[in-house]
């Protein structure tokens, strides 16, 4: 269970502040794939990272248990010089203890499929192999929670195909949370839903109902 | 194994596992990549030949104002101590910016890139130091060991000095990048201004008093002394440094606690 306790999270814009939320309340349920809805700027994937621990809301705060993956697909902790092999290396050592390390070194090497790639620099990676090494290390791992985000940064079609298949493999002992601008992907594969609308999120325990609720809002805006 | 089943490492582990991990990436990532065939030893190479060309250069002309000590001995005791000061110092301001990709993973804190680092140049530069001392009592100088516990302490309080110095400029260089450059300048400025490559002795009072607010030359002058015990430390105290080091330390972490949060979140 993830719960969110009075979140408030703003932004310094030339117009001054922007907020993206206010005293968000929210009991996000274990074991369930949660599915966050809004429009572009709504604060999505800004709520995301802040579940995730990697980034930090102006008051408020996010109570857990649970262990939370790092944005699976992100690269941006990759040191370019070293090679696969050895950045698996340094990411394993931050997520488990050193017994278990070279059982994630193994398990990336042959998921990524990357052959004698993996040992060499990860500056010299295509961006398909760099997405298979991404997608490996997020495999290698078991998360409570996995935070996927598809509309910032990596989010393209390789991409979408990639986490669908993680959330797949995981869905028995993980829950996910999935931001996504496809609202057929997260009926098929989100649980329950959040629809963040207007500084408001609201959760919905039947997914479609929060498509519906997401949708409506939407067309009627445009 | 299930993610609910799974072993939970305490926090200490869990930050102690993480410095070990960066002390390995960043030792990696300067020298351990398959492109350099000398590997490791480069680690020690690279700064080593840095402290040789000073040495050179300065012996060399001839800029020596030390009747107390050999001047080759007298720069080593130097510089090598104020490069892993200022290299800690120098760093430290743009650590947070330099490490953004790595605080996507959540265990890893800016404190813990510091810590990594300093301890990472710690050692390189105390080799580098030991080789040094051990060349140049090769070539015969002449080199006192009765205060070797003198010189490991002083380094290891240097090492913690550095350490409280580098996270109140990593501190200073989050809050503003113009202070940040501005500080950069300033510290190598000091380098001129801290009895490196003369001694203190040379100097008027009225300028040493200036000087000697920085608690740096404090403990090198010391060093000095211990590798040369007729090298005088008359205008120079240890507790002076050992004041500072708490006092700094102290600072750094009291000014990172209130800035951590900060440092991790977007604006």
């Amino acid at each position: 269970m993830i719960q969110l306790d009075r979140l408030t999270k703003s932004y310094l814009t030339s117009n001054g502040r922007h907020y993206l939320f206010r005293d968000l309340d929210l009991t996000l349920p274990s074991g369930k794939s949660i599915g966050l809805l809004g429009k572009n700027g709504a604060g999505k994937s800004t709520l995301l990272r802040i579940i995730g621990g990697i980034d930090q809301p102006d008051s408020g705060q996010v109570l857990t248990n649970s262990t939370i993956s790092w944005p699976v697909g992100l690269s941006g902790g990759f040191q370019g010089s070293l090679t696969g092999r050895q950045n698996v290396r340094f990411v394993s050592r931050l997520y488990v203890s050193e017994a278990e390390v070279a059982g994630k070194i193994a398990f990336v090497e042959e998921f990524a499929e990357i052959g004698k790639y993996y040992d060499m620099p990860v500056k010299n990676y295509s961006s398909g192999m760099r997405s298979r090494l991404t997608f490996g290390l997020s495999m290698a791992f078991d998360f409570d929670y996995y935070l996927i985000d598809e509309v910032s940064g990596v989010g393209d079609t390789s991409f979408r195909k990639k986490s669908a298949a993680l959330i797949e493999q995981k869905r028995q002992e993980s829950g996910f949370i999935l931001v996504s601008h496809n609202a057929k992907r997260i009926e098929q594969q989100c649980d329950v839903g959040v629809v963040m609308l207007g500084g408001q999120a609201v959760f919905y325990e039947d997914i479609a109902e929060a498509i519906e609720v997401y949708e409506s809002n939407v067309l009627a805006k445009k | 194994m299930s993610a609910a089943t799974k072993r939970r490492r305490s926090s200490w582990q869990i930050q102690i596992a993480t410095i070990r991990a960066l002390f390995f990436r960043e030792l990696l990532t300067r020298f351990g990549s398959d492109q350099l065939r000398l590997g490791y030893i480069w680690a020690v190479l690279a700064p080593g030949l840095q402290v040789l060309m000073m040495v050179i250069i300065f012996t060399v002309i001839r800029l020596r104002v030390s009747p107390y000590m050999d001047y080759a001995l007298f720069l080593v005791a130097g510089i090598v101590p104020w490069m892993l000061f200022a290299g800690a110092a120098t760093r430290a301001l743009g650590a947070v910016e330099a490490n953004k990709g790595l605080f996507n993973y959540r265990p890893v804190l800016p404190i813990d890139a510091v810590i990594a680092r300093t301890l990472l140049e710690g050692i390189l530069y105390f080799i580098v130091f030991i080789v040094f001392i051990l060349g140049l009592w090769w070539f015969g100088y002449s080199i006192s060991i009765s205060h070797i516990p003198l010189l490991f302490i002083s380094w290891l309080l240097l090492m913690l000095f550095s350490f409280g110095f580098a996270l109140i400029m990593m501190v200073v260089g989050h809050w503003s990048a113009e202070v940040a450059k501005f500080v950069g300048v300033l510290i190598r400025i000091m380098y001129f201004a801290s009895g490196i490559l003369y001694s203190l002795h040379v100097l008027p009072d009225k300028y040493l008093a200036y000087v000697l607010w920085n608690p740096v030359p404090h403990v090198i002058e010391y060093m000095r002394y211990a590798l040369a015990p007729t090298y005088p430390i008359d205008h120079v105290s240890y507790t002076y440094f050992l004041k500072s080091t708490v006092v700094v330390l102290f600072l750094g972490l009291l000014l990172y606690r209130g800035t951590e949060r900060s440092m991790v979140t977007t604006k």
